[in-house]
């Protein structure tokens, strides 16, 4: 039993020592300058959507403006499309570093445009990203081991310990009673900065919630970790200091074994095609097309299609002097022949995902970090999402155009009114708020 | 006489650690690690080495077995160029997984590398990755402070410390021989990646470079030993001195580069390429559409033309005046994308400049610049090689420009869309596809690369001569 006297004679025993509060305060700023950090930068990436979108719309504009065909018109014009950042995106940056959260994209072969990326300085990302997510699941787990490793060791330094075990009416209820006290204060050092932030960012309660929840569950872990080392019997006879290098040892397999081995083991398993392959044969089929009968691009075209196989007779008279259609037709056939490599490309992607997520329930760590990218949707789930989101848009380009193309009526810039227009998914990060609609 | 003193403190302090077990197991398990991220690093190297040489010569082969064609659309072909990676990156691999490693060349456009590695790994490497830099950076510190932590406390809490003292060790004797008792431990962890670096770059790199290099990292250990040391000898209590070196680390190694990666991203807010390129569409627009020769902003152009060769009309000229507008308004393109494409570079180069400052608060991230520096992993390298690129772009765009100018009949190229037979009129033969010269990319020059890591060579030095200082006071103010 854990009596109110306890718990206030402890809490004045820890917070009597400079080195927990001083430990206190530099979680604290660690926490808020990550916070701060991820914060400043996802609003940067809000900022930048609003400037790209206002001079896409303008682009666009003037692209259009002197045009005289449908055909020109689409090779002309870009279309921005954008992955938002979650309202928690600030405290896990995830994968938005290395994948690509913004795209322009035009009515060209899909392939030979969506693996060019737009990301951050490459030397930035490789020096790591300082965010909520990385405090937590690295550094967190270090200062549980500092601040618990001599818990007893102190005790029996000061002379206090047999002491402290002969006189306390519970002797399991003091140490039950020390560890609280010591990490209560260092999850409200770490959670509250992050709940401030929450609200300032718009997130909603349940993800709030949940990524408390990882961690809070993430520090039981490590103070479960820590204790059972410190108590197991065959340790007994090790000094404080030896302890510790054990629990460094659990924390070195957690960050860093279990993720490097992991990705080698994936690396070796998952077949992956080589990136260079997709976009060398995309662009073979297109530029092939040119010097191949017409009607080896119209087959394949067609039976994708087949809607428009009444529809490829060229008539100069009535096309332009240049065959748009046939020109759109083989940029189409040119993504068919790319199509199963990129898929493939994709899935490997993907399964890549999915195995190290079942090598993260081996690390704390890295599962604290997975969790936290899944909240704050910024995990390669996403990052796929939003490739994906660009392949449907484009393909609502297509559908847009073809009709255009194909049954070439009269060219009128009213036309450019219905032009398909990217929407984001926006997440409200919430699980059940997706499962709701 | 001194010598077997300072020998016989190290001896022992070796035998106290072949007892113990935790200094063994932390050094077997150290040189495990390293030789595993030398062996798949390795293999992984020479692998992409081999696969991007391969898709390099399949690209140059492609462009040059064309059929013949008209010289535009060769320049919409394009050419592809992949980026080999240097000798060095084996062990230190850099910014090389982050940055994509091969781009599409084509006319009128700059298009950005595509295929970053990082994006397959599932975000099993952010924190760590099985490198031998990120071990010998970031873990091998963490050792040595375990193996080291109590090395002079140790003999002040078992009593040891004055009997030695009063043997007739200097004090100075005793904190050297457990410097290098403490330092050949290391060695352990250093040694392989030493060997490495030889092995793999001896034949391929600068002696200079390799060497550098390898000084580095044998600072930087000597650093850690040195600091470990002196902080066993300071804190009268072992576990006083595993506390603060522990902090130190977290510091060090984990916290200060990531903290100056992101204030860095704070503090130079950079355009990105999409938002630049909007800025050289804005521009470009006030130049012209090279494929539309009736563009006005041809029209000066045209009347020097028909000056030159004293004509009166485009018909009448001994060149191609489509051919021509295309290499003016290519080259004058060019300047503007290059123009651009410079102040990203620069602001790209701004960041990683200020997070390398903060060098001088963490001798982890000084050695990080110095190595990848050095091993060519850099982002300058990685400019460098973006540059390259786009000379090797304009050089066969404008080569296929001049061939339509000079090798192509305007008539026959103005009724290019008339019939399929006069389409077929309208090329150049393929033995001109023969402009392209092959790729292959090479990093700075050694002395460049030697030159811009000066600097953080320096910033290394500075922070062996603190800890040496920091030993000094150590031995100045050891008492028993």
């Amino acid at each position: 039993m854990i009596r109110l006297s306890d718990i206030k004679r402890e809490t004045r025993f820890v917070f009597g020592h400079r080195q927990f509060i001083s430990t206190l305060l530099v979680i604290l700023l660690l926490s808020t300058a990550a916070l701060w950090s991820g914060h400043a930068e996802m609003q940067e990436h809000r900022a930048t959507i609003e400037r790209l979108l206002e001079k896409d719309r303008v682009e666009r504009e003037a692209a259009l403006a002197h045009q005289k065909n449908f055909g020109s018109a689409a090779y002309y014009t870009f279309h921005l499309t954008y992955a938002p950042p979650s309202p928690l995106a600030f405290a896990a940056i995830g994968e938005r570093d290395v994948f690509p959260w913004k795209h322009r994209i035009r009515m060209l072969a899909l392939e030979g445009q969506i693996y060019e990326s737009d990301t951050d300085n490459p030397e930035l990302a490789f020096l790591g990203r300082f965010d909520f997510a990385f405090v937590v699941s690295v550094l967190l787990p270090l200062f549980i081991i500092l601040l618990l490793y001599d818990l007893k060791a102190k005790e029996r330094e000061a002379k206090r310990f047999d002491l402290l075990n002969v006189t306390a009416p519970d002797n399991h209820a003091v140490w039950t009673t020390r560890v609280l006290v010591t990490l209560v204060p260092v999850v409200l050092a770490t959670l509250v900065p992050f709940v401030i932030f929450a609200a300032i960012n718009h997130a909603s309660v349940g993800t709030v919630l949940a990524a408390c929840g990882v961690v809070l569950g993430n520090v039981i872990v490590w103070t479960v970790i820590v204790l059972m080392i410190g108590a197991a019997s065959r340790f007994a006879t090790f000094s404080a200091t030896h302890l510790a290098s054990i629990m460094l040892g659990i924390w070195l397999l957690s960050t860093v074994v279990v993720p490097v081995v992991g990705h080698t083991v994936v690396n070796a398993t998952v077949e992956t095609p080589q990136g260079g392959d997709i976009v060398l044969t995309q662009r073979e089929a297109v530029n092939s097309a040119w010097d191949k009968p017409v009607y080896d691009t119209w087959a394949p075209f067609v039976a994708t299609h087949p809607q428009w196989a009444d529809y490829t007779e060229y008539d100069p008279k009535r096309d332009s002097s240049f065959n748009w259609k046939w020109y759109y037709a083989f940029q189409q056939v040119g993504d068919q022949m790319a199509e199963s490599l990129s898929r493939d490309y994709q899935h490997a992607t993907r399964q890549k995902d999915e195995l190290a997520g079942y090598i993260a329930l081996l690390s704390p760590s890295l599962l604290t970090q997975r969790l936290l990218s899944d909240i704050a949707d910024t995990n390669v789930d996403a990052m796929m999402g939003y490739e994906n989101r660009v392949r449907e848009f484009h393909a609502s380009l297509r559908q847009f155009y073809y009709p255009l193309f194909f049954k070439t009526p009269e060219f009128s810039p009213a036309r450019f009114e219905e032009l398909p227009q990217f929407t984001p998914t926006i997440k409200t990060t919430s699980q059940e708020h997706t499962n709701e609609n | 006489m001194t010598n077997s003193v300072v020998k016989t403190i190290c001896a022992d302090q070796w035998r106290y650690w072949l007892r113990t077990k935790v200094a063994t197991t932390v050094l077997l398990f150290g040189a495990i690690l390293t030789l595993a991220a030398l062996v798949v690093n390795a293999f992984h190297i020479h692998e992409t080495t081999h696969a991007r040489e391969h898709l390099q010569q399949e690209a140059e082969q492609r462009f040059l077995s064309q059929p013949d064609k008209h010289p535009h659309r060769m320049v919409h072909y394009g050419h592809y160029v992949f980026r080999t990676p240097t000798a060095l990156s084996v062990i230190e691999p850099g910014v090389d997984t982050y940055t994509g490693n091969a781009i599409f060349l084509e006319g009128h456009r700059q298009n950005s590398a595509m295929f970053a590695e990082q994006r397959q790994s599932a975000g099993l490497t952010r924190f760590s990755s099985l490198t031998p830099s990120f071990l010998a950076l970031v873990l091998a510190p963490l050792f040595i402070i375990l193996i080291g932590y109590g090395s002079v406390s140790r003999e002040r809490e078992a009593g040891t410390l004055t009997l030695l003292l009063s043997q007739g060790a200097t004090r100075q004797q005793l904190v050297f021989g457990k410097l290098i008792a403490l330092t050949l431990a290391s060695a352990a962890l250093l040694l392989p990646l030493i060997i490495a670096s030889m092995y793999v770059a001896f034949f391929s790199e600068s002696a200079a470079v390799v060497a550098l290099f390898c000084v580095g990292y044998v600072f930087y250990f000597l650093f850690w030993a040195a600091l470990v040391t002196a902080s066993s000898a300071i804190f009268s209590r072992s576990n006083v001195s595993f506390t603060v070196l522990i902090v130190v680390w977290m510091a060090t190694c984990v916290l200060l580069p990531r903290l100056g990666s992101s204030v860095a991203t704070n503090a130079v807010p950079s355009l990105g390429k999409l938002e630049s390129d909007f800025k050289v569409e804005e521009k470009l627009r006030s130049l012209g559409d090279g494929h539309d020769v009736n563009d006005p902003a041809f029209k000066k152009l045209r009347s020097d033309l028909l000056a030159k060769y004293n004509v009166s009309s485009v018909d009448e000229l001994p060149v191609n005046f489509r051919g021509i507008v295309a290499q003016y308004s290519e080259g004058r393109q060019a300047k503007v994308l290059n123009e651009f494409a410079e102040n990203r570079m620069q602001e790209e180069l701004d960041q990683a400049q200020i997070a390398r400052q903060f060098g001088w608060l963490s001798p982890t991230v000084a050695l990080r610049a110095f190595s990848t520096l050095l091993a060519g992993t850099s982002i300058e390298t990685h400019h460098r090689f973006l540059r390259e690129a786009e000379a090797l772009r304009l050089e066969f765009v404008q080569g296929l420009n001049k061939i339509h100018a000079e090798k192509l009949d305007f008539k026959l190229d103005m009724n290019r869309n008339k019939s399929e037979e006069a389409a077929d009129k309208a090329v150049v033969s393929a033995s001109n596809w023969a402009i392209l010269s092959s790729f292959q990319f090479e990093p700075e020059s050694p002395s460049a690369r030697i030159n811009s890591a000066t600097v953080y060579g320096f910033q290394l030095l500075l922070w062996l001569g603190l800890s040496f200082a920091l030993l000094q006071l150590a031995v100045r103010r050891l008492h028993p």
